[in-house]
């Protein structure tokens, strides 16, 4: 396979070059060891940032986040709820970060508006009644999800190539220049090489590993993140803790559900990363003072993201001093290839932007960047992987013709069909696990107890699953969904999983099948 | 105002799942006066599969083939099982009161053999099990390379022919497939509603004529276990007769209609035997004055007051709500019983759910001495007659040792013997 430029990494900035590049002309294959999100991009809080949070840690990031939640609100409309945000501060919390705050707003020209803390509770009556102070800013809510899928399928429209679960597996470097990748498909085996003029490595905590291949340390460093949805949406707004950033201070409203975090830490490698009943347990006893309802509420999922961090030791080969790393590997002697990595969600797309100027740059285009003006088509692919976005908001299914296949998410089959298509253009096979992802199937209380079995009898009756393959894939899929479970289990999310085993175990003894 | 009454009785047996209402079977059929609260649908989930011992040792690959050589091995190994609390005789004893009860109000299980015997899913796997509905057992006629049609119903989810024909193909290459549309219905198909379809003969006719033209090349169908709620074993023999083939049924995801039939056969049986059922009741303030226990049977209309002897609790664990688990640790609902559980939350579960030990979680429970009465912590008897029986016994991951009937059964059955020999005498 030929192209203009080679992407490796599905995650918002992966899928948000691929955009960027198709728009100006370049043709893009883009690859992605599992499918969209599968790193940072899905481990997040959803959160587009005012910038409020960084105006006392990193000033230029809080600029930088304001001026691009502008753009995002403008464009990505649709991927976004405009929920507004919250800073509160309770009894305890330290007066001087609470006093230093709205001026270090002003100072960085965030818009932030001093509420009475009665006031705040009768916006937000979650919040506790020891809140001292209260502000309010412009954060606004985000769907991860959805944003890498309207990319991706923007970019495809203009003839890019997805290529999802094919991981590379080397770089052929002659004279300074990649000359190919070779690329193996994670699920049929087949291996394939691609050739391109460019390669951009866009793969997040994993960009370390990439740039090895060409020769290329990179001084990677991880901080696991871990979140924690709740069953019911608990706070109109985005709410922050005034206080210096640490851990379960941020509740962000993600549809119906709230999502709490996270926490920060060291760890060595970004694979095979879980929550922990430690960290679960300290997150929901920092978020409790800030609202006290998380500590009795129930929580239906956890789940783990890694931070990508570049560690640049001194010198002054840092290109862009800011929350992302971009390096142009031409000074390492590979004349071809880019590394883009860190960063904020709230700041994927300028990360894009930057990324891509390099790679026009390299192909001697002089056309400027598009996605700052044009917005994100609305595609009906994403739709359903809207956070708990009821069914009849965005589709009417006839509940005769239609049956739900998963009635927790109200997911009828109509909206399952249509991303069976959307995976099939874009190539790819239909599972368990890749309907999971663009769909909120699985997502509810009953966290694909019933759903899986539904959707894949389905699949065999439509016939897009042929062979013995379905126990394997109702086995991954219902374990992926175990590692979000397995930390939060008491109370009635203990008594789902129980059915759960009694179905998958008991009845069905999927314990006892061999791969 | 709530109602209030007054009953008295010999026994109360707290909990109407399968544990429950083998309790309530045994202690009507001995005479004693029975009254039984709780809310029997929670069989809507019960497989209508009855399981001795079907995996032994945990963390083995294949199951046991007889499970009395696996119960000799358990009884060595894992002393704080229920079942070392018991003797084979004992439980197959069991078993056949359970037959015999069941076969009295219509519902026929096949007994038990030597062997396990393995039942087809709805998933294409195979189940260990030990007594089974006669309308599940002709799936016993399927060998390898025997030509099989499986039958599936347009609108019936998570039951697909063409999945368990893909899944059974290594070993099975002549299976053939059949998707019947129900007539008049085009969307989700209730399986209750489905069963119900079966008791009427149009609909079984037509049935009948879409499966005949595979009679020259199958002997044997499987369909999913939705043949009728009432007199199922009459509607698939009819079935049978009509096609000249031999019919079984593969049991499914919840609603369960071989659970539904077991509630059904038990409810109307129960009723007969004159136990008093308060259903969908919950237990409030259970006290005990020295010589009987009195309750309070609460549900939204009523609250009744239950003066009575002995109390067997068959509340289950967590889905039957016998056991609570709060964020760090996990409590009996009815008694505040001492309650066996892990250490600390981190070790209840395992990172991989399929894990072949187990749950750590899953031998959460009561202990008991050997006639299945809760101890203490120092092994001390609590009450003279509180008996606790079924999943909500410690030591007895019932999921994964496919060990739940037999122990729910085997409990139920001795520890209402042994109230009853030793109340006899005053009653």
């Amino acid at each position: 396979m030929e192209t203009d430029v080679f992407i490796i990494g599905g995650g918002v900035t992966g899928t948000g070059i691929a955009r960027d590049l198709t728009l100006r002309g370049l043709s893009v294959i883009l690859v992605e060891k599992g499918d969209l999100n599968a790193g940072a991009s899905g481990g997040n809080h959803g959160l587009l940032h005012s910038g409020a949070r960084y105006v006392c840690s990193d000033p230029e990031a809080a600029i930088e986040c304001a001026a691009e939640v502008k753009i995002l609100k403008k464009n990505a409309a649709h991927c976004i709820e405009e929920t507004g945000g919250l800073f509160v501060a309770v009894k305890g919390d330290k007066e001087n970060y609470i006093a230093d705050f709205p001026d270090m707003c002003k100072k960085s020209g965030i818009p932030s508006e001093f509420i009475d803390p009665k006031e705040a509770r009768e916006m937000e009556p979650s919040l506790s009644d020891e809140t001292i102070a209260a502000y309010k800013v412009n954060d606004a809510s985000i769907n991860p999800f959805k944003l890498s899928i309207e990319n991706i399928n923007d970019a495809v429209s203009r003839d890019a190539c997805y290529l999802s679960h094919t991981k590379v597996e080397s770089l052929k470097i002659e004279n300074k220049t990649i000359v190919y990748a070779r690329v193996r498909n994670q699920i049929s085996g087949k291996t394939d090489k691609i050739k391109a003029k460019t390669y951009v490595n866009a793969a997040g905590a994993w960009a370390g590993n990439i740039a090895v291949m060409a020769g290329i340390h990179i001084n990677m460093v991880f901080s696991k993140g871990t979140l924690l949805v709740t069953n019911n949406r608990i706070a109109k707004r985005v709410i922050n803790r005034l206080r210096k950033p640490t851990d379960g201070d941020i509740l962000v409203p993600g549809g119906v559900v709230s999502i709490l975090g996270t926490t920060s830490v060291r760890i060595k490698s970004p694979d095979n990363i879980y929550p922990t009943v430690k960290e679960v347990d300290d997150i929901i006893s920092e978020g409790e003072k800030m609202i006290p309802e998380l500590k009795a509420c129930r929580y239906i999922r956890a789940y783990a993201g890694v931070r990508p961090l570049v560690s640049m030791g001194s010198g002054n080969d840092r290109e862009v001093s800011r929350g992302f790393t971009l390096l142009d590997h031409e000074k390492d002697q590979v004349n071809n290839f880019i590394t883009i990595t860190g960063g904020k969600l709230s700041t994927y797309r300028l990360m894009a932007e930057k990324a891509s100027d390099i790679v026009c740059k390299k192909h001697q285009i002089s056309m400027n960047c598009r996605t700052k003006t044009i917005p994100l088509p609305s595609t009906h692919s994403g739709e359903w992987s809207e956070p708990g976005v009821l069914a009849t908001d965005l589709f009417k299914p006839n509940t005769q013709k239609d049956p739900f296949l998963c009635e927790c998410e109200m997911v009828p089959t109509s909206a399952i069909n249509t991303v069976i298509h959307s995976i099939k253009k874009n190539g790819g096979t239909s599972d368990l696990s890749s309907i999971a992802l663009r769909t909120r199937v699985g997502k509810g209380p009953c966290q694909g107890t019933f759903c899986s079995m539904r959707i894949l009898s389905h699949l065999y009756d439509t016939g897009e699953m042929t062979n013995q393959t379905g126990i394997n894939d109702l086995k991954y899929f219902l374990n992926e969904r175990w590692k979000g479970e397995r930390s939060l289990l008491w109370g009635q999310a203990l008594v789902q999983s129980s059915l759960k085993e009694m179905i998958h175990c008991g009845l069905f003894g999927l314990e006892l099948i061999e791969k | 105002m709530k109602d209030k009454k007054q009953i008295t009785c010999d026994i109360t047996v707290i909990g109407a799942g399968f544990a429950g209402m083998v309790a309530a079977a045994r202690a009507s059929d001995l005479g004693l006066k029975t009254v039984q609260t709780g809310n029997s649908s929670h069989l809507y989930f019960a497989s209508g599969l009855f399981d001795f011992l079907g995996v032994y040792p945990l963390g083995s690959r294949t199951p046991i083939e007889d499970p009395r050589t696996g119960l000799e091995l358990l009884q060595k190994e894992m002393p704080d099982h229920p079942y070392s609390k018991t003797s084979l005789e004992t439980i197959l004893k069991s078993f056949d009161f359970l037959a015999r009860f069941l076969h009295s109000t219509g519902l026929n299980y096949v007994k038990p053999d030597k062997d396990n015997r393995s039942v087809l899913t709805a998933a294409g796997t195979f189940k260990p099990t030990c007594m089974m509905p006669e309308t599940i057992s002709k799936g016993g006629l399927l060998k390898k390379d025997t030509p099989l049609l499986l039958i599936d119903f347009k609108g019936l989810e998570g039951f697909c022919a063409g999945q368990i024909a893909a899944v059974l193909k290594k070993n099975h290459p002549y299976i053939f497939t059949l998707s019947v549309e129900v007539p008049g219905e085009s969307g989700n198909l209730n399986p209750t509603y489905l069963a119900t379809l079966f008791e009427d003969s149009s609909f079984l006719k037509n049935l009948a004529t879409q499966i005949s033209p595979f009679s020259n090349k199958v002997k044997l169908v499987g369909m999913p276990a939705v043949c009728g709620i009432n007199k199922s074993l009459d509607i698939l023999t009819r079935l049978e007769k009509m096609t000249g083939l031999d019919i079984f049924e593969i049991p499914m995801m919840p609603p369960s209609i071989p659970g539904l039939r077991l509630k059904n056969a038990f409810e109307k049986k129960l009723a007969g035997n004159h136990v008093h059922f308060l259903s969908q009741t919950k237990i409030t303030s259970p006290q005990f004055n020295g010589s009987e226990f009195i309750l309070n049977a609460v549900n939204q209309n009523m609250e009744t007051q239950i003066r009575s002897k002995g109390i067997i609790l068959a509340t289950g664990r967590f889905p039957g709500g016998g056991l609570h688990a709060k964020r760090g640790c996990i409590q009996e609902t009815v008694f505040n019983l001492p309650v066996y559980q892990p250490d600390e939350r981190s070790l209840w579960h395992h990172l991989n759910f399929f894990e072949k030990q187990g749950h750590m979680i899953n031998t959460a429970g009561v202990e008991t001495d050997i006639v299945f009465r809760p101890v203490d912590t120092h092994g001390a008897v609590i009450y003279e007659n509180l008996y606790a029986v079924g999943t909500l016994l410690a030591h007895n991951d019932w999921v994964r040792l496919k060990s739940g009937s037999g122990v729910s059964a085997v409990s139920a059955v001795t520890a209402v013997n042994d109230f009853y020999k030793k109340n006899t005498a005053g009653l």
